[in-house]
């Protein structure tokens, strides 16, 4: 006996996304993108492959806390691992070519040592030891002065291979938009996959998760390690393209800063990340241009308060808001 | 054909502190039985469910799960056997959609690794669309399918759990816990439910215990009921003589005769 009518399991399935619109979409995004650097000028390109870097680290937080629901405060120190391995690079006399693998591997440990106390806790607590973990990192840094510059930073020669100069404006912005759009789809298939249904599950609801066999831990594990992927990745590239490197980028003030975007671009969502990527990254540069650089922490305070009371969908949930707006106005 | 799901309980008894919420309960379960579990508040329904799924610790005793002890098996790990159970209060990703919290239950289908599905290699394409699939029938069987794409927390409550039912069957489980399915469903809801939990096992039987008030339903849905009072077996058997018991009268009503 047959209890389930197959016309009606196909009325269940998701809608079909209508794969013209996405089409059309990643297309318009390829041509912005492809159009940018005619338009503007060299700085404003630079800052634009600063947004997408920040995207991939936002990207990785959002997987760790927008996903699986726990509160890292030590993914600016992840973001700061790989940037150290550009930096170091030269005074280690690490080649290329071991420098990706060192990035992984670094990440692939930091993350699942930040991992272990989900074992035991979650939460707040979860997060105050997380803080301890980047701590840690700073204090490293500035306790080995003689090959880190300590807290006086360290400049990081560019990248170069043939023609290809990381401290270029135009190859950077290249650089950045590859290592982004590969970020994004790794992100958006995250969401497609087991492993990105078990995050949310683990951030909903620990029973409903070990009772239908999700592994919790190892969940959570997983997701740490990959935000620390994501974060240390970009923090490679982030400091060929700047140049020079700084315990202060990754103090904790640098990790609220992640969170910050996470929670105001809208957390869970990778468009999300973009917006809180283009947010920490740009609007500081706005008030830096108009002579103000000290309004972006008062104001910035503000806006986080008013968007987690107005909009706890974030950036995203704001902008469909308005879309859906529009698009009734235009049908009446 | 019926191979999985012959749970055996021996001597069980589940204590917090002194008190003995199970105590020397033995039971089997054979594979493919629908099982009542009845008895007053407080009688150790919901921490018999518990010890078989795991979130309670077994004090004494032993649990086997088709011949193989699973006494003290990590609750995933019991589920990933096919043990699920349904929770009294339901526990949904409440921003999800009925569809998603569904699918969520696809745990016991073989998945590819981590790095296969976030590339969408083959294998990954194909498990994704066996899951939708599954996820979409189980969804449409249970009549969700109108409100299958709203996020559960705008629901009703009958649909919430029948939500939680769908993740649970999606689990294909062989040995299927529900604590108070029918609970704060009107008439007609327990009617559908009733029928589906019937249909789905005669489609593909497993062992089913259902911790139940309702005895109507206890009645039509079960062939074996099991009574408990103060954490001991009062009397088992089919639900009529069951029910008819002396001492199952008494622990409801607190008198020998009918109520």
């Amino acid at each position: 006996m047959k209890p389930v009518p197959d016309i009606s399991a196909r009325a269940a399935a998701p809608p079909p996304s209508r794969p013209w619109l996405r089409t059309a979409g990643v297309a318009a995004l390829l041509a912005i993108y492809a159009a940018l650097p005619f338009l503007l000028g060299k700085y404003a390109i630079y800052t634009a492959a600063q947004v997408m870097i920040y995207a991939v680290a936002t990207l990785g937080l959002d997987i760790v806390y927008g996903r699986a629901g726990q509160l890292s405060l030590a993914h600016a120190s992840f973001f700061g691992l790989g940037a150290y391995v550009a930096a170091l690079a030269d005074p280690l006399a690490l080649p290329l070519w071991a420098q990706p693998e060192a990035v992984l591997l670094l990440a692939i440990i930091a993350g699942g040592i930040v991992a272990v106390p989900t074992l035991r806790l979650s939460g707040l607590r979860l997060s105050l030891v997380t803080l301890l973990f980047g701590e840690l990192f700073t204090w490293g840094i500035n306790h080995s002065s003689s090959l880190t510059g300590g807290s006086e930073g360290i400049t990081v020669n560019p990248l170069t291979i043939g023609g290809f100069d990381s401290q270029d404006a135009l190859h950077a912005y290249l650089l950045a938009g590859a290592l982004a759009s590969g970020a994004t789809l790794l992100a958006v298939q995250l969401g497609r996959s087991q492993y990105g249904r078990r995050m949310l599950a683990v951030r909903d609801s620990e029973l409903a998760s070990v009772s239908v066999g999700i592994p919790v831990v190892r969940t959570k594990i997983v997701a740490f390690i990959m935000s620390a992927v994501f974060a240390a990745v970009a923090g490679w590239v982030y400091a060929y393209v700047v140049g020079f490197v700084s315990p202060t980028t990754f103090d904790l003030f640098g990790s609220v800063n992640f969170m910050v975007a996470v929670i105001l671009g809208g957390s869970g969502r990778v468009l999300g990340a973009w917006f809180g990527a283009a947010y920490i990254v740009l609007v500081p540069e706005a008030f830096t241009s108009l002579g103000y650089p000290n309004l972006f922490p008062i104001l910035g305070g503000g806006v986080l308060i008013a968007v987690a009371l107005l909009l706890p969908g974030g950036l995203v949930e704001g902008a469909s808001l308005l879309l859906s707006a529009a698009a009734k106005r235009a049908r009446a | 054909m019926i191979q999985a799901g012959a749970l055996g309980l021996n001597a069980v008894s589940v204590r917090f502190g002194g008190i003995a919420a199970v105590s020397e309960v033995t039971l089997a379960f054979a594979p493919g039985t629908i099982n009542g579990l009845i008895g007053p508040n407080g009688a150790g329904k919901t921490t018999l469910l518990n010890a078989i799924s795991g979130f309670a610790a077994v004090s004494s005793g032993r649990i086997d799960l088709d011949g193989a002890e699973i006494t003290a098996m990590a609750t995933a790990a019991r589920a990933r056997r096919g043990v699920v159970r349904g929770f009294q209060t339901v526990r949904l990703l409440e921003q999800e959609s009925v569809f998603d919290n569904v699918l969520v239950g696809c745990e016991r289908l073989p998945q590819p690794d981590l790095l296969v599905q976030l590339l969408n290699l083959p294998a990954q394409r194909r498990c994704r669309s066996r899951d939708l699939d599954a996820a979409a029938q189980i969804v449409a069987g249970l009549g969700l399918g109108p409100v299958a794409q709203r996020p559960v927390a705008e629901l009703p409550f009958a649909s919430r759990r029948l939500t939680e039912i769908a993740r649970v069957l999606v689990v294909r489980p062989t040995v299927l816990l529900l604590d108070e399915p029918a609970a704060g469903l009107d008439t007609r809801d327990r009617h559908a439910l009733t029928e589906t939990l019937a249909a789905y096992h005669a489609s593909d039987p497993f062992t089913m215990l259902v911790v139940e008030h309702d005895v109507d339903l206890v009645r039509r849905l079960c062939p074996h009921c099991v009574a408990l009072e103060m954490g001991r077996v009062i009397a088992a058997g089919p639900p009529a003589a069951v029910l008819d018991d002396a001492r199952v009268q008494r622990a409801y009503f607190g008198t020998g005769g009918h109520a």
